[in-house]
């Protein structure tokens, strides 16, 4: 049978409506920070429901890591921030109603950029910090009190602990100052460079949709969410119910990259359908996707030292990560940026400072790559500006240094199924490194899988003698559903036309953390493999449960980061014209490792798909402010790749017999732009922020020539 | 406005203002979920139709330009077409969303002899955009529909 997804036959979340169903449009603010001082709505049609931010206040506020943000606020916190809905039959009606609209306002100052925001005289986007409840503060969050700094995520080797430091670090300290100077104080070069990311937009294809519906006292929501579990918890919260009288059911989604995560619509869906006593559907124009969440922002400075051999002595790194005016996940980001800015390497002593700070921007939480992909552009450029100060072969550096199997890891936690090497000449072979290195750059990293986490399964036998699996992963354009059929279908060994695979729907499947961090495919199908043992032990239904323990110190980094480890490398060939700064890609190559392959085509598709968005991410992808406004938020001035991008690209999936399944979706996007970057350095210029831009690139230029006109 | 469209070979009459645009009625009116909006403003190709044979971006057109024009949209391709299988073969596809508009826009490229090259088949993908970013496999499935 022809796949459903070719003929139009899946249902996505933007084609659920229900019959008697009435539709929501948001007011959003129009100013970065303030308060709203009124609303008049008397032009508005007596037929629309109007909700305030008063009438939402009795919900408290909500927030998957810190409890900071209310349904509607009546404290905007950026330019965009929702502030009334409105509700009507139709979706005109709507739109009529939310423009008739008039919010007045008192403005407060606004901090915009990440290093400003953590400035002693910034203003304050959030006069307090305070953790949330909800199952997704997996780890314990360490806001600085009086600062926009929600968390402060810190390693510490254990040579450089127990130290007095100061709580907040603006820069890296000076040598003379410096409580970690000990630190560097066997490495011959010491070499420091800043770094720096811009936000971006996931540009899921389908855009957010959601329909809420009462029924009966409990909540129904159909949304796309890649976090069915983590919704209905925080829904319940807000509402003040028990778990279950929240249904959230997972429709398959056009794309998400992480922008279908956590509370998004849904509270405010939730609360129009009870004002109305009606089902009520929510759906974003495209200004408004690229303006509900977004990739973090980054400021990365990061000090290396070194033996005039190679060896690698130590790591400072302080990462200051731009989450807006909402936490979202960023402390999660920040903690992932963390360490995964460090590198698979070995050093002797390792000392990061990873800041989330709130600025007035629209939120940013999770995004493809998880904050790996701005700390892996900082720490690969890096080794390559230190090769070329040592003078070595910027491939044998990384070898002398490379964790492998046995090696302690920053976090204490030892290495094993490593292969980095492997990786490592991998890439170097895709583009000729033994024939001269013009043009060319590598990159390679580590990227952590959701620790700690659970993932739950049940697979029922139906009456027909068909099955029924039951699963928490969400279909966000992976393929789950495919994967979920084969896997058990394998298992049973039965055709996999027997097999069928409900969308998660809390009433219905096990619990699961989330489908986030390429955990599922790992996660689930060992899960289902006890279920699958336990169903022909006989009965009807098998169950399977699989935990993976682990968490870090915030203080000292220490613990199990990952249960298991993302390791990908990427290298590139590229010419540049001199004159235009226009950046030719000849070859882009990634290699990523993954354990064993369930299902080929769909695990290339993963990789071919992080390489691609992750290229857009290297050239041109970058979400532009002015003052709190997103003046990019359009297809038409916010490029994505196109198939004319992509003639370049090439990839390889490695394999190891025997080995774990390891999670595809993500591996490739963080070491793409570094080994774009070390290309385009190899040329006599000096990224260091991203996008690289021809303008940018020509800025970059090191015997400081003036641009070309 | 009253007016009549043909859309997969059938007659539908649909009330809507004459600046409703196409899309919007073949969603809302008649039911179809294969045109879909991502961008709404012609880049995309994820509301792509054929008009007469022709790709057209329908969250651009307004519906009374289609007037006595054969609408096809992908829900009235035949499920055994030759672009469809090779779509289905090569596992052209992750979320699906931009796809029908893929297919239709390669059925038109394969029709007129357009897709002899890759680098040709690129060019003619220029207006269809995929974030999940599976341009490689598109493009191994229209080459080989094309042979
Ligand atoms: S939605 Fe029509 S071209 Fe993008
Ligand atoms: S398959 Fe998801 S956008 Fe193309």
């Amino acid at each position: 049978m022809t796949d459903a997804r070719i003929t139009a036959d899946i249902r996505y979340s933007v084609d659920h409506k229900v019959p008697g169903m009435w539709h929501l449009r948001l007011v959003r603010a129009g100013i970065p920070a303030g308060t709203v001082t009124a609303i008049d709505a008397t032009a508005v049609d007596d037929e629309v429901a109007v909700i305030t931010p008063e009438d939402v206040l009795p919900h408290g506020k909500y927030g998957c890591q810190i409890a900071d943000q209310h349904v509607l606020a009546s404290e905007p916190k950026y330019l965009g921030d929702p502030v009334v809905a409105v509700v009507a039959a139709t979706e005109k009606a709507a739109r009529q109603a939310a423009a008739a609209i008039d919010v007045r306002y008192e403005t407060s100052p606004a901090v915009f950029d990440e290093l400003e925001a953590v400035q002693p005289s910034a203003p304050l986007v959030h006069a307090a910090h305070v953790t949330s409840n909800s199952d997704s503060a997996y780890f314990e969050m360490r806001p600085q009190d009086g600062t926009n700094v929600c968390h402060h995520f810190r390693i510490r080797t254990p040579g450089l602990r127990g130290r007095h430091e100061p709580n907040l670090l603006i820069d890296l300290p000076s040598p003379g100052d410096d409580r970690l100077a000990d630190a560097f104080a066997d490495a011959d070069v010491v070499f420091e460079e800043t770094f720096r990311t811009p936000a971006a937009s996931h540009v899921p294809m389908e855009p957010h949709a959601t329909v809420a519906e009462w029924v009966d006292g409990r909540l129904e929501v159909t949304t796309g969410t890649q976090t069915p579990f983590n919704l209905r918890q925080d829904l319940a919260v807000l509402f003040g119910l028990p778990a279950e009288s929240v249904r959230v059911v997972a429709a398959p989604m056009g794309g998400s990259f992480g922008a279908k995560t956590f509370m998004r619509t849904e509270a405010i869906a939730a609360v129009a359908a009870k004002a109305v006593g009606r089902p009520v559907r929510c759906v974003l124009d495209r200004d408004e996707v690229f303006g509900e969440v977004t990739r973090h922002a980054s400021t990365v400075r990061m000090r290396i030292g070194a033996r005039r051999d190679g060896k690698f002595v130590a790591k400072q790194m302080l990462a200051y990560l731009n989450t807006g005016g909402y936490a979202d996940c960023g402390p999660g980001v920040a903690q992932k940026m963390g360490y995964a800015g460090v590198g698979p390497y070995r050093f002797d002593h390792v000392a990061v400072d990873s800041y989330c700070a709130y600025t007035n921007l629209p939120p940013a939480g999770a995004f493809r790559g998880y904050g790996a992909m701005q700390s892996a552009w900082a720490c690969e450029r890096l080794v390559d500006m230190l090769a070329d100060e040592l003078r070595i072969d910027p491939v044998e550096l990384r070898r002398m240094n490379l964790l492998r199997d046995g090696d302690a890891f920053c976090t204490g936690e030892i290495m094993r199924d490593t292969h980095f090497e492997e990786l490592l000449d991998d890439v170097a072979k895709a583009v000729a490194w033994q024939d001269g290195r013009k043009g060319k750059g590598i990159a390679i990293m580590l990227k952590g899988m959701q620790t700690p986490s659970r993932a739950e399964a049940a697979i029922r036998s139906l009456p027909d003698g068909r099955f029924e699996v039951h699963s928490g992963t969400a279909d966000m354009g992976q393929g789950s559903v495919e994967a979920l059929t084969r896997i058990v279908a394998d298992l049973l060994d039965v055709h996999p036309d027997r097999i069928t695979v409900p969308c998660p729907d809390t009433d219905l499947v096990p619990y699961d953390t989330r489908t986030t961090s390429s955990r599922s495919t790992h996660m689930m199908s060992r899960a289902l493999a006890e279920a699958a043992r336990e169903l022909r032990n006989g009965g009807t239904v098998g169950r399977g449960r699989i935990v993976n323990e682990g968490g870090l110190d915030p203080d000292t980094g220490e613990g199990i980061a990952s249960s298991h480890w993302h390791q990908g490398a990427a290298s590139a060939h590229v010419e540049i014209d001199d004159e235009t700064g226009v950046i030719d890609v000849k070859t882009l190559y990634a290699s990523s490792y993954a354990g064993t392959v369930v299902n080929r085509p769909a695990a290339e598709l993963q990789n071919e798909g992080s390489m691609i968005m992750a290229l857009g991410s290297s050239l041109f992808e970058e979400i532009s402010y002015q003052d709190g406004q997103l003046v990019n938020p359009n297809l038409s001035d916010y490029n994505i790749a196109s198939a004319l991008d992509c003639a370049s690209i090439q990839h390889r999936l490695m394999e190891s017999p025997g080995a774990e399944v390891h999670g595809l979706g993500e591996t490739a996007v963080p070491p793409v732009p570094p080994a774009l970057g070390n290309a385009v350095a190899s040329l006599g210029y000096r990224p260091r922020e991203l996008p690289m831009s021809p303008e940018r690139v020509l800025a970059s230029r090191v015997d400081g020539r003036p641009a070309a006109r | 406005m009253r007016i009549e469209l043909s859309v997969n070979g059938n007659a539908i009459e649909v009330d809507v203002e004459p600046t409703t645009m196409l899309v919007d009625v073949l969603r809302d009116h008649v039911a179809l979920t294969g045109p879909r909006v991502t961008c709404g403003v012609g880049l995309c190709g994820t509301c792509t139709v054929l008009l007469d044979g022709e790709p057209v971006s329908s969250c651009i057109l307004m519906a009374p330009l289609a007037l006595g024009k054969q609408i096809t949209t992908i829900e009235g391709i035949p499920r055994d077409d030759e672009v469809v299988s090779c779509f289905d073969r090569q596992h052209a596809f992750q979320c699906g969303f931009c796809i029908p508009g893929m297919v239709l826009t390669a059925k038109n490229m394969v029709e007129h002899g357009t897709a002899t090259s890759r680098e040709q088949i690129r060019e003619g993908l220029g207006g269809n955009l995929c974030r999940c970013g599976c341009y490689t496999k598109i493009v191994d499935a229209i080459e080989e529909a094309a042979r």
